[in-house]
């Protein structure tokens, strides 16, 4: 039958399409599981699976002796969970915000709606990372939350460490801060970073760091805390939770805790620090508004106010380039940055006119050192040979006329144009001459085919100015030793600043006596002294002695047994200077001079607070056009033949006057009690009436004026 | 003597299929299985398997049931069946009638049994235009046209709920059906034409709701239509693939267990499948599901008239049909369409048609001879 032949073809059709369409099923079965399982595999893990990182607690950083200058606490943090918040509608997540910045209001936590807003929508945070609205909160806060998970779903509250601060704003420079790596640090210390010598601005070699720096991390931003960042950092732990469709963690698939960083002892001695700081915000509170002679070529042109905007002390041991103190005002309080710095701290941190104060201006602060700078000049006229060879003895009149020249700028003065009379290297030094350096340095220009162009330069830099020490602590300036080669350079490339190319005699007679182009910092200057104190050994300033591991992480990490040594910083020795030793005895004899002899610069300053071991140093006040002048001391003791120097000190503060009614006092003031044995202890932020007694002793040395030389 | 044993042998219980009955029970343990793994997680424990399990039973025996009645009693009863469905069909666009989970007007709630009547106009369709074509003398156009209108009465009302997928098996089965009824293969060419005219208009109409449109044109361009509706393809794709040869093991499949396949328990139950028991669970199954169609096929091509044949191939179709686009969806090579995967996802209106089909086949195959 025709019918049924063609409905037995229909039939073959229909059974050759379902036949054709079951094995497009199967191909395409075996293609997804048999062929792309892989991807799909991948793709269903990272589905479910959420790794959430946990960064281990900080090491803390002690003093040398032990005593906690940075430790941690543990605070309460609301932040929000965006993976439940996005499932809602935007009417019921600002409903949402809504009722939660009242409920944090009403609990006494200030917030405003648009923070919350802010946190929600900040993309800088991984879709499941958690972010943070409200730093510090009170236990009853987490309580409450806790209690109310059905009303806040996606809010919650999470335990992390701060920094906290046992003494509050000292040595805050030094120490630094952290805050969250941002995204240039990222770039240059995250998973993707290529060079790794980026990552020893971070830690000493040996410390590469754990490397995995993620967002929202901690890093250290300034100070210790950046230098040494790879040995405080915590190693990060993580939780590999395995979560439903939700959002919600069915199950904690792996468990990795953190690691505790190392704990990291400075060189520093918190007491002399502290005892230092105290000293100099009180002698520069006390120094400002005052009025002193503004002086022009030996003549009083009128009066300069003194502004004093900044100031440092710097104390290393001239035995092995520890530094003991570092003291740079204005400081800071580092409790305000440990939640991040909002804007407005930022732009008052940085402000010129308030002093910048995150600067640390004893190492990134760039002074003329004025006559500070004597002992390279002299130490460059003794080892040349010049001074030695029968020339070391002049008749100081007050001024000095530069040989086969005539005319106002041929001629240099003293200051006040004092007339020292016969003067030799030593006495040069103790009354600080300045003819006798000008004298100097316009022979060995005139000599320059004997001595060089640069001897007095070239002596400098052997006690470590014009180039960075190499300290581990971020921003160290690298002062300047200027040369007739520099002089050229500079004028080639910028001529505006340098419309002088060619260097003269006057450049040389300028530079012998720290003015002119000559720029040092006061860590260089302590380093300097140092260098001299201890027979020529320059040492590399150490910040850091050791880092360690407590044993048991509840007793304290400086106690005594309660640590093992996992890193020591050994003394560098960056060079050796050969001082001759009648060299030495005769810069020697001028520097214990200055204070130990009658018309010493800092005489009367050293009687008036008298260390309990003699005190060598050299005062400097140095020229600054349209300001008052750099007050300098930089000096070192116990100055006694045979004993070695135990402190070496500079005392910097610019706009503020003589070096030796300012700084070389100080100097004497912070050395007394370190000599003596009698200093007073630091006092922790909860001790109250000790931290208000040493406030007022130092405010009442402050008061005291001395009566000094003019330089 | 030889006549007498020959006679014997047209007994009807010796002419069961044995191999379509075992499909039809293999695939039903397996759905059970799988039904179990996928409502684990909800804590649920026995209970909706047992439930499913019940219905199993239930469609199980009233399919035995219909196979023992010679199918050409439906001969006389097409017209009720087929009326009575479309009643249904239609009530439950009326406040009698309440909707689903996914906004389609399709079910019936009596207390603890929700019954969706589409499922059974699917088989009192095709009993319909099977009996239709088989008692109607006049041929041709006028018997297209009525099969046509016996077709597009439950399109009709299943688009107005609006369910998509179930409108689309009575094309197919509507399509199967008109093919084996000889009906001329320029107007089956027509009535193609004029389908996918339909549905384009259909798609640019109101008819359907976002949520269903959305489905359709994330198969065809998939950035096109809002993520939610992506998820759930690529969801189950992911899960699929992820079971690899074998599979993550019975109710371990992380994407089950954690709720990541969409409608995990009905239109996306192959997804467990293919998670727990990889590339050998899924394949079978869809071996079973080829193995049923093949006997289905073979009682077409056995029957012993044009009504058992018509019958045959429309739940052949039918079955096809569900069995193609659902797990077609699931692997993302067809549009998603909400339909059950029969004898598989959870519903028991979809479980006893499927079973009454399978009796519906047996009958037409056991009583060939009487």
């Amino acid at each position: 039958m025709d019918s049924s032949g063609s409905q037995q073809i229909r039939l073959s059709a229909i059974g050759i399409v379902v036949f054709s369409l079951f094995l497009a099923v199967f191909f395409r079965l075996w293609f997804l599981q048999g062929i792309d399982r892989q991807e799909f595999e991948a793709a269903s893990f990272s589905n479910r699976i959420r790794v959430l990182h946990e960064e281990g607690p900080r090491g803390r950083i002690l003093d040398r002796n032990g005593k906690v200058l940075v430790d941690n606490r543990t605070s309460l943090v609301v932040a929000l969970d965006r993976e439940p918040l996005r499932q809602m509608t935007s009417d019921e997540r600002n409903a949402l915000f809504i009722d939660l910045a009242d409920a944090l209001n009403d609990l006494g936590v200030p917030i405003k709606v648009e923070r919350i807003e802010r946190g929600y929508g900040d993309l800088r945070y991984a879709p499941q990372a958690h972010v943070p609205i409200a730093d510090d909160v009170g236990e009853e806060v987490e309580v409450y939350l806790r209690e109310r998970a059905e009303r806040f779903p996606g809010v919650i509250v999470k335990r992390t460490t701060t920094r906290v601060y046992p003494y509050g704003r000292v040595a805050a420079h030094i120490l630094g801060y952290v805050g969250e790596i941002n995204a240039d640090e990222l770039e240059r210390f995250g998973p993707e970073a290529n060079d790794e010598s980026a990552l020893l601005e971070l830690g000493p070699e040996g410390f590469e760091g754990h490397g995995e720096y993620r967002l929202g991390d901690s890093i250290g931003k300034s100070g210790v805390e950046r230098s040494y960042e790879s040995v405080l950092r915590g190693k990060p732990g993580k939780r590999v939770i395995e979560v439903n469709a939700r959002g919600d963690m069915v199950d904690v698939v792996e468990s990795e805790p953190g690691e505790a960083g190392n704990d990291l002892w400075l060189a520093i001695d918190v007491d002399i620090q502290a005892h230092a700081e105290r000293l100099l915000s009180t002698k520069i509170h006390d120094l400002r508004g005052n009025y002193v002679n503004d002086v022009r070529r030996g003549a009083v042109v009128g009066l300069i106010r003194v502004n004093a905007p900044q100031g440092s002390i710097t104390i290393v041991d001239p035995r092995n380039g520890d530094v003991i103190a570092m003291a740079s005002y204005p400081d800071y309080d580092p409790n305000l940055l440990v939640h991040g710095i909002s804007q407005n701290l930022w732009t008052q941190l940085n402000d010129p006119n308030s002093g910048q104060p995150l600067v640390n201006w004893a190492l990134q602060g760039a002074y003329a050192p004025g006559s500070t700078f004597k002992l390279f000049s002299a130490y460059a006229g003794l080892a040349s040979g010049y001074l030695s060879g029968g020339n070391e003895v002049i008749e100081d009149r007050g001024v000095y006329e530069v040989e086969n020249c005539s005319g106002e700028s041929c001629t240099f003065r003293n200051a006040g144009s004092t007339q020292y009379g016969r003067t030799d290297v030593a006495r040069s030094l103790t009354v600080s001459s300045d003819v006798y350096y000008y004298q100097l340095a316009d022979k060995f220009w005139n000599l320059r085919g004997q001595y060089g162009e640069t001897p007095i330069q070239d002596a400098a830099a052997q006690f470590g100015l014009g180039s960075r020490t190499g300290i581990r602590l971020p921003g160290e300036q690298s002062g300047r030793l200027p040369t007739p080669e520099w002089m050229r350079s500079m004028n080639e490339q910028y001529p505006e600043s340098f419309p002088r190319g060619i260097w003269q005699t006057g450049d040389s007679i300028n530079s012998s006596v720290g003015q002119g182009d000559v720029l040092a910092t006061p860590l260089q200057l302590a380093v300097g002294y140092a260098t001299f104190a201890n027979g020529g050994t320059q040492y590399q300033p150490q910040i850091v002695l050791q880092a360690t591991r407590a044993v048991d992480p509840a007793l304290p990490p400086g106690q005594a047994g309660n640590y093992t040594v996992i890193y020591e910083a050994e003394p560098e020795v960056l060079g050796q200077i050969d001082i001759q030793p009648d060299h030495y005895d005769k810069i020697f004899r001028g520097l214990l001079g200055v204070t130990q002899e009658r018309g010493g610069t800092a005489t009367e300053a050293w009687n008036a607070e008298p260390t309990a071991w003699p005190f060598a140093g050299k005062t400097g006040t140095a020229q600054v056009t349209g300001k008052a002048d750099t007050a300098l001391f930089a000096g070192f003791g116990p100055a006694v033949p045979g004993v070695p120097a135990e402190y070496a000190i500079s005392v910097v503060i610019p706009e503020a006057g003589f070096g030796g009614t300012v700084s070389a006092p100080l100097a004497f003031r912070v050395m007394k009690p370190v000599s003596e044995g009698t200093l007073i202890p630091a006092c922790h932020v909860g001790q109250e009436q000790a931290c208000e007694d040493a406030r007022r002793a130092a405010e009442e040395a402050a008061a005291q004026d001395v009566e000094g030389s003019q330089d | 003597m030889q006549r007498f044993q020959a006679r014997d042998l047209s007994a009807p219980w010796r002419h069961v299929d044995i191999a379509l009955a075992a499909f039809t029970v293999l695939i039903i343990g397996f759905g059970l299985v799988m039904l179990y793994s996928a409502t684990r997680r909800f804590d649920a424990g026995l209970t909706p398997t047992a439930r499913q399990g019940l219905f199993a039973v239930v469609g199980l025996s009233i399919g035995a049931g219909v196979a023992l009645v010679n199918y050409r009693k439906l001969l006389d009863w097409w017209i009720p069946i087929y009326g009575v469905a479309m009643v249904f069909l239609f009530g439950v666009l009326t406040p009698l009638g309440s909707e689903g989970d996914l906004g389609t007007q399709g079910w019936y709630r009596f207390g603890i049994i929700d019954i969706q009547p589409v499922e059974f106009a699917k088989l009192a369709t095709v009993i319909g235009v099977a009996g239709f074509m088989a008692t109607t003398s006049f041929v041709g156009l006028k018997r297209l046209v009525g099969a046509l209108i016996l077709l597009g009465i439950p399109m009709g009302l299943t688009l107005a709920q609006p369910d998509l997928g179930s409108s689309l098996v009575f094309i197919v089965a509507g399509l199967g059906l008109l093919l084996i009824g000889g009906v001329q293969l320029r107007y089956l060419l027509a009535i193609i034409v004029i389908g996918v005219v339909g549905i384009v208009a259909i798609m640019n109409s109101d008819t359907l709701s976002d949520y269903q449109r959305d489905r359709l044109l994330v198969f065809a361009n998939p950035d096109s239509v809002d993520s939610d509706v992506r998820y759930n393809a690529e969801q189950a794709q992911t899960a699929i693939s992820a079971g690899g040869l074998t599979g993550y093991g019975f109710g371990n499949g992380p994407s089950t267990r954690l709720g990541y396949v969409p409608a995990q328990t009905t239109d996306f139950i192959f997804t467990v499948v293919g998670e727990e028991h990889g590339f050998v669970g899924a394949g079978l199954l869809v071996l079973l599901f080829a193995g049923m169609c093949w006997r289905l096929w073979r009682i077409a091509s056995l029957a012993a008239d044009p009504f058992g044949l018509y019958m045959v191939v429309g739940i052949l179709m039918m079955v096809f049909f569900h069995v193609f686009e659902n797990i077609g969806m699931n692997l993302g090579i067809m549009p998603i369409t909400g339909i059950p995967l029969p004898f598989v996802s959870q519903g028991g209106s979809s479980m006893m048609t499927f079973c009454i089909a399978m009796g519906l086949a047996q009958s037409v195959h056991m009583h060939r001879y009487s």
